[in-house]
């Protein structure tokens, strides 16, 4: 769709010579724009919402919010977190788990530690372990499994003996890893203020336990009550991503024209939906508007904004 | 929660304790209450949104331990030696008692609570009268006040009461297994009916946490029914509630969120309100399993004469 995008607004700042618009400013613009319209859909959704509660909104063809949730779900994604130390663990991160969380929607704990242990050979994607007793230990289907020596966490595909499990991923690259095996039953975890915790952990009927664990969010981290819950794997976070930056890639031509290579290792295509086409090139022209101090170019952006969106979720 | 198999539920699929699933179909889960609470009652299309769930939890459990003190009729018995202190330490989930008994020569006998004051806290004193106390300014309290020491030493007297025998409605003292009378001189008038029990009594010191009982109950067994608020020791996988009083639960919940939250009409609260009676009306009725079987045999006893 980048393309495509790419072409329109230049053929309409081209139109009546308002200027060029080079690749990079094109990304830069893209980007912002792709985040604005990824956030309207938030608040978009929360008005969708409200209008199902004031019965003005219908089912079937009516039906507003479901293409909203669909486009948002597209983003949700499931990570275990990287477990900085005790309790603490940090929020998702490019660098933890290869996306940025714009939105935790809830965290999941597996409190249960069934077995623990170090790996006695190598098997590809599977965990053998002579001295374990697996099934005996209640390992089943699902569960967590968590290399302590390298980080790495996989799940149980299936229970082969007490001694042998196949897993999700190969995460036991050498002999002597040091294991520990998690339930597959998981406890939602209820986000809590920091300015409660407090109260909450002293509380005699409501202080998180294993069976209703909380947690706080504090800067980059998360951390996990009761704070036996303190090790990779036993933390899951279900999240909103932030989608990713789009960059409309190209090869130059000899006559210096910049022409479309989406073959290059960095290219990123707008991951928004394809009927977001017209207002990406709305935003983006109003960007390069304002960039080429084209009041007409960026009034133009935003009178097609206001006129072609439909705009249930806009204007209610 | 998944239903059990008739394996896991007989035999807790070979694993022990063999009983642990035994009659668990009656109850339901504080953590599926909360559950479907969170499921059923709440969200966006919901009287009830935004609300966090130790909020919920706090108020399922706050039903719980309400309904636990009458409604469930759940009733917890322990049975403890009563030792030469002749006290009885309250159980540690204990909240109020229902009996007190006697177990003896294979026969329940209910205690009756002796409402005179039978133990008491004493400070030291000097000969003035003056209270002593320690270098850090503490009071100086004796083992045992007087009352205690004479109830514990059996040298407090009470009404002996054995018909036929005669001594019987007599003052006297019991004191390691038997009674002594001091000598009559003339006649003893009056009883005191509040005391006249042949039994041992009793009176329970709340804040000491302890049951007080008179000389006679020494090396006695005593058998405690008392009802607990249903928290199982702060262990939330065991706290349950009868499957009768599920609804009302939730009814409950509700009602607590929306009498707390800002600006709920008052009819929505009122709603709930009468929503939460009317359950637990209909779940104590129902638990008190009022059937044509048991007036049956409640009124088979109509027509016996009254000699």
């Amino acid at each position: 769709m980048i393309n495509e995008v790419r072409n329109a607004v230049l053929s309409i700042a081209n139109k009546n010579n308002y200027g060029y618009i080079s690749p990079s400013d094109f990304n830069l613009f893209a980007a912002n724009a792709q985040m604005e319209i990824y956030e309207e859909y938030y608040s978009s959704y929360n008005k969708v919402i409200s209008a199902e509660n004031a019965r003005t909104s219908g089912t079937d063809y009516a039906d507003v919010e479901s293409p909203i949730a669909e486009t948002l779900e597209t983003f949700l994604v499931t990570d275990f977190l990287y477990n900085i130390g005790g309790n603490i663990f940090s929020v998702p991160t490019l660098t933890t788990v290869g996306n940025n969380a714009y939105y935790i929607l809830k965290v999941l704990c597996h409190s249960t530690l069934l077995a623990s242990g170090a790996n006695t050979s190598i098997v590809i994607n599977g965990l053998t372990d002579s001295n374990a007793t697996f099934v005996a230990d209640g390992v089943v289907t699902d569960c967590v499994v968590t290399n302590l020596s390298t980080g790495k966490v996989a799940t149980v595909v299936s229970v082969i003996s007490d001694t042998y499990l196949i897993l999700s991923k190969d995460i036991f690259l050498a002999s002597g890893d040091d294991y520990k095996i998690f339930s597959a039953k998981v406890k939602e975890s209820d986000k809590v203020s920091v300015g409660k915790i407090t109260m909450l952990n002293s509380s005699n009927l409501t202080s998180p336990n294993d069976l209703f664990p909380s947690y706080t969010l504090e800067g980059q981290t998360i951390k996990v009550y009761p704070n036996t819950i303190d090790t990779l794997g036993q933390v899951q976070a279900v999240y909103f991503r932030y989608p990713k930056v789009p960059k409309w890639t190209y090869v130059n031509l000899l006559n210096g024209e910049p022409s479309f290579d989406q073959t290059q290792s960095d290219y990123q295509d707008f991951e928004l939906p394809n009927e977001d086409g017209y207002k990406l090139v709305t935003k983006i022209l109003e960007y390069c508007g304002m960039s080429i101090r084209e009041t007409e170019l960026t009034q133009f952006g935003m009178a097609q904004q206001q006129h072609e969106q439909p705009t249930f979720s806009m204007q209610q | 929660m998944a239903y059990l198999s008739q394996f896991e539920y007989y035999e807790n699929n070979g694993n022990t304790p063999q009983d642990a699933n035994w009659g668990s179909y009656q109850y339901v889960k504080l953590e599926d209450i909360v559950n479907n609470f969170l499921l059923m009652h709440t969200g966006n299309h919901s009287l009830i949104n935004n609300e966090e769930r130790y909020k919920i939890i706090f108020h399922a459990k706050r039903a719980i331990q309400e309904l636990n003190y009458d409604a469930f009729k759940e009733i917890k018995i322990l049975e403890l030696s009563v030792a030469d202190s002749l006290r009885y330490v309250l159980p540690s989930d204990y909240v109020n008692w229902v009996r007190i008994s006697l177990y003896k020569d294979g026969w329940l006998r209910p205690l009756t609570e002796n409402i005179q004051a039978i133990s008491s806290n004493a400070y030291l004193q000097d000969q003035q009268g003056n209270i002593l106390f320690d270098q850090n300014g503490n009071i100086l309290r004796p083992q045992y006040s007087d009352i205690d020491y004479d109830r514990i030493k059996g040298s407090k007297k009470s009404i002996y009461l054995n018909q036929g025998n005669q001594f019987n409605g007599q003052e006297g003292w019991y004191f390691e297994g038997m009674w002594y009378f001091s000598y009559g001189i003339g006649a003893a008038y009056g009883l005191n009916t509040e005391t006249a029990n042949f039994n041992p009594t009793f009176k329970i010191d709340k804040k000491a946490g302890v049951i007080n009982f008179d000389s006679s109950m020494a090396g006695e067994l005593c058998i405690l029914e008392y009802v607990s608020d249903g928290m199982e020791g702060g262990d939330n996988s065991l706290i349950t509630v009868n499957k009768l009083f599920e609804q009302y639960i939730y009814a409950a919940i509700k009602y607590e969120i929306l009498n707390s939250k800002f600006n709920v009409q008052q009819y929505v609260i009122e709603r709930a309100k009468k929503d939460k009676s009317a359950l637990l009306r209909n779940a104590k009725i129902r638990i008190s399993n009022i059937h044509p079987g048991r007036l049956l045999m409640n009124l088979r006893g109509m027509d016996k004469v009254i000699k």
